[in-house]
């Protein structure tokens, strides 16, 4: 799962000036004409330095995304939810090695993205930096952050990089699994006993502000992107994103009589499109910059993974063999 | 210190409370190895994706479950990524070949007014 | 087949034993998901944590068809006296050493004893048992690759594998714990008895090992973990236990 907000670097040369533009003409055509790009193939310098940055984002908050759920992993009441619960956070370390892989093929290994990562070079999803303070989080996780990963990452899916799409493909269809485990979850509390739906409308209050957060800064204040929308790298405004989500999931949040903790949303009959309290965009920096309630111990984790780890990778190396990136 | 997660996982690996954001000492990148995957038999093995392995023999007890868990699988195959020869996009001109090749065509084969012409006689 | 009052609670006592096993070690190992040594392998361990939590709920079931209570009050409503699990499985994760060492031992066990019972005269536990042929057979072959592999590593793998070995395989013999049911077990034709699935593991380990440079230690001098057929329990089961039902314990009648 992952979000939109996509961190995107503001480029001097976008336009890529520096470019063959008989190349580049070839390249951008064959894109506007729907066909994918891959590997092997001729590609701008910034397409390929924009495509990293934006694959290795997602696969990280993949793998740091198993965390907050990864949570409750061993609390999980009966064998559906603790079996649901494990094969769930497994997708999410299956994803990320699919994403890896789609991003190696640009030519970073993955050890390399895994350093950046540990090392606070490289970032992931904000939405991870917050806590899965009880069971109801990961119900509240499962079903409404998913679903705005799903709806990132169908766009996404349609984008022009080959192996992203082909990752995303299989992604989108297990994302499914846990958008429906989620909804399920979510529904056995809201309509369970008076503690239980205390529980999921507290988990629901938490987690809206990072949801809101989670399709990326408002597009009034966001980097220009129009080069990356005509290479198809960004596929959706973030703003269009946010609409889309709240335009399938509120309605099943109130049909569930729980309450969403913004007293201006609602659907604004004019316009079509739905009125909220502006996200706190200050708070998405900080916190993306490192200052949320769980940025340290995130990183912090995934290093010690890496640390206990490495005796495993390096006793099976071997001398004569040569790390290479994946084909396609 | 160390760190008191929610997480009580994480609280029992007593993580330092300092960060620490050094690179890691050491790096090893095991080799890739390219998957296919055959969803019945009598189909063709398809390419799923790549993985990490350190040789054949683990690359396939570790394909199996990555890339066979939730689909139909009765055969993988893993090769060594380094093991492939393709063409390259450079060469893609040699797949388009001239259209006038009807000669290798059924439909470059009609004898009918042939045969009628012949009948007619 | 009709079985007499006794020979049941012997059946229900293997069953218990199996299931707890089973589920305990799910759990432990269920505690490397997202944590694991590299992202392929941290997929292939938790796909078989999840295959040991669904084997304990299949064998749950079994219990609760005859007449016991459904597997999540028996898997989360139980205590730690209740209990039937050996010591091994109770033991924290530690190092994937241990985990994988851990992994080995007792899944060479578990694919020989549901290979004896798909002969079981207890025709339930025997279709059970065919059942999980195949994930069985996946769990030892990655056992195997890993041991294999990792033992034939580089001194410090070597190392740390022959370590992982000295504990666990004292422990991994309170697998077969002799129990007062054993005897009705075989002769109701319902199971050949922990000690002919002892003679069968070890002919089976020594072969795998034997490839390796691992030694398995001299017995004679250490401790056995015995105990856990009997409820008697080691220091982790219990927190184990606590953390394990935590939310269901919130309303152990709610739906959740």
């Amino acid at each position: 799962m992952y979000g939109g907000g996509y961190i995107f670097e503001e480029s001097k040369n976008t336009e890529s000036g520096t470019e063959d533009s008989v190349k580049l003409k070839n390249f951008e055509d064959r894109i506007a004409a729907g066909e994918k790009i891959e590997p092997a193939d001729w590609m701008p310098a910034e397409y390929r330095k924009q495509l990293i940055r934006m694959i290795e984002q997602h696969a990280h908050s993949e793998i740091i995304g198993a965390l907050p759920e990864g949570t409750w992993i061993t609390r999980a009441p009966g064998f559906r939810r603790k079996l649901a619960l494990m094969a769930k956070v497994q997708d999410e370390v299956g994803h990320a090695q699919l994403l890896y892989s789609a991003a190696e093929t640009l030519g970073k290994p993955r050890e390399d993205m895994i350093n950046d990562l540990i090392t606070g070079k490289s970032k992931y999803s904000n939405v991870f930096n917050y806590p899965a303070v009880t069971w109801a989080d990961t119900a509240v996780i499962a079903w409404l952050i998913d679903a705005g990963a799903i709806i990132n990452q169908v766009a996404n899916s349609k984008g022009s990089y080959g192996p992203y799409c082909r990752a995303l493909e299989r992604i989108c269809v297990e994302e499914s699994f846990h958008l429906k485990y989620g909804h399920d979850n979510v529904v056995f509390l809201a309509t369970g006993t008076p503690k239980q739906r205390e529980m999921v409308q507290e988990a629901l209050n938490r987690w809206w502000p990072p949801i809101m957060h989670f399709f990326g800064p408002s597009d009034k204040i966001s980097v220009h992107t129009e080069t990356l929308m005509r290479w198809k790298v960004k596929m959706a405004s973030n703003d269009d994103m946010r609409q889309k989500f709240l335009d399938m999931y509120v309605p099943k949040i109130w049909e569930l009589k729980l309450t969403i903790p913004d007293p201006k949303l609602k659907k604004n009959e004019e316009t079509g499109k739905w009125d909220y309290t502006e996200p706190d965009w200050d708070e998405f920096k900080r916190v993306i910059n490192g200052d949320g309630p769980c940025n340290k111990e995130r990183l912090a984790v995934r290093r010690r993974a890496e640390e206990k780890g490495e005796w495993v990778r390096k006793a099976l190396m071997r001398p004569d063999e040569r790390y290479t990136v994946p084909l396609s | 210190m160390s760190i008191k997660s929610i997480d009580p996982r994480i609280t029992r690996e007593e993580l330092p409370e300092v960060p620490d954001n050094s690179p890691l000492k050491e790096i090893h990148h095991w080799q890739t190895y390219e998957v296919f995957h055959q969803a019945k038999t009598g189909d063709h093995h398809v390419h799923v994706g790549s993985l990490h392995a350190p040789n054949s023999e683990m690359a396939l007890i570790l394909a199996k479950e990555q890339y066979a868990r939730r689909y139909n699988c009765v055969n993988l195959w893993v090769v060594k990524t380094t093991d492939i020869f393709r063409t390259s996009n450079d060469e893609e001109e040699i797949f388009q070949t001239t259209p006038e090749k009807i000669y290798r065509e059924a439909g470059g084969y009609k004898v009918m007014d042939r045969i009628n012409k012949f009948k007619g006689k | 087949m009709n079985y007499s009052d006794a020979q049941i609670s012997a059946i229900k006592d293997l069953i218990f034993r199996m299931a707890d096993d089973q589920l305990i070690l799910g759990h432990r190992n269920s505690e490397w998901t997202g944590l694991g040594p590299i992202l392929e392998e941290d997929i292939a361990f938790s796909s078989m944590a999840q295959d040991k939590l669904g084997h304990a709920q299949a064998l749950y079931q079994i219990l609760h068809r005859m007449g016991e209570a459904d597997p999540d009050s028996l898997a989360f409503g139980r205590k730690e006296d209740k209990m039937r699990c050996c010591h091994f499985v109770e033991y924290p994760i530690g190092e994937y050493s241990f985990s994988l060492m851990r992994h080995f031992l007792f899944d060479e066990s578990e694919s020989l004893r549901f290979d004896m019972l798909g002969n079981s005269s207890f025709e339930d536990l025997s279709n059970t048992a065919r059942k999980f042929r195949g994930e069985l057979k996946y769990h030892t072959m990655h056992a195997e690759t890993w041991i294999k592999q990792l033992s034939n590593g580089n001194d410090e793998s070597r190392i740390r594998m022959q370590n992982a070995l000295n504990i666990c395989y004292p422990l991994a013999l309170g697998l077969f714990e002799p129990c007062e049911s054993d005897e009705m077990l075989i002769e109701s034709g319902v199971f050949p008895g922990e000690k002919a699935l002892q003679e069968k593991w070890s002919g089976k380990i020594n072969m795998i090992l034997s490839k390796t440079d691992l030694k398995i230690p001299d017995v004679n001098d250490i401790k056995i973990g015995y105990g856990g057929r009997k409820g008697i329990h080691t220091e982790y089961l219990k927190p184990l236990l606590d953390e394990m039902t935590e939310v269901y314990n919130i309303d152990p009648h709610a739906e959740w």
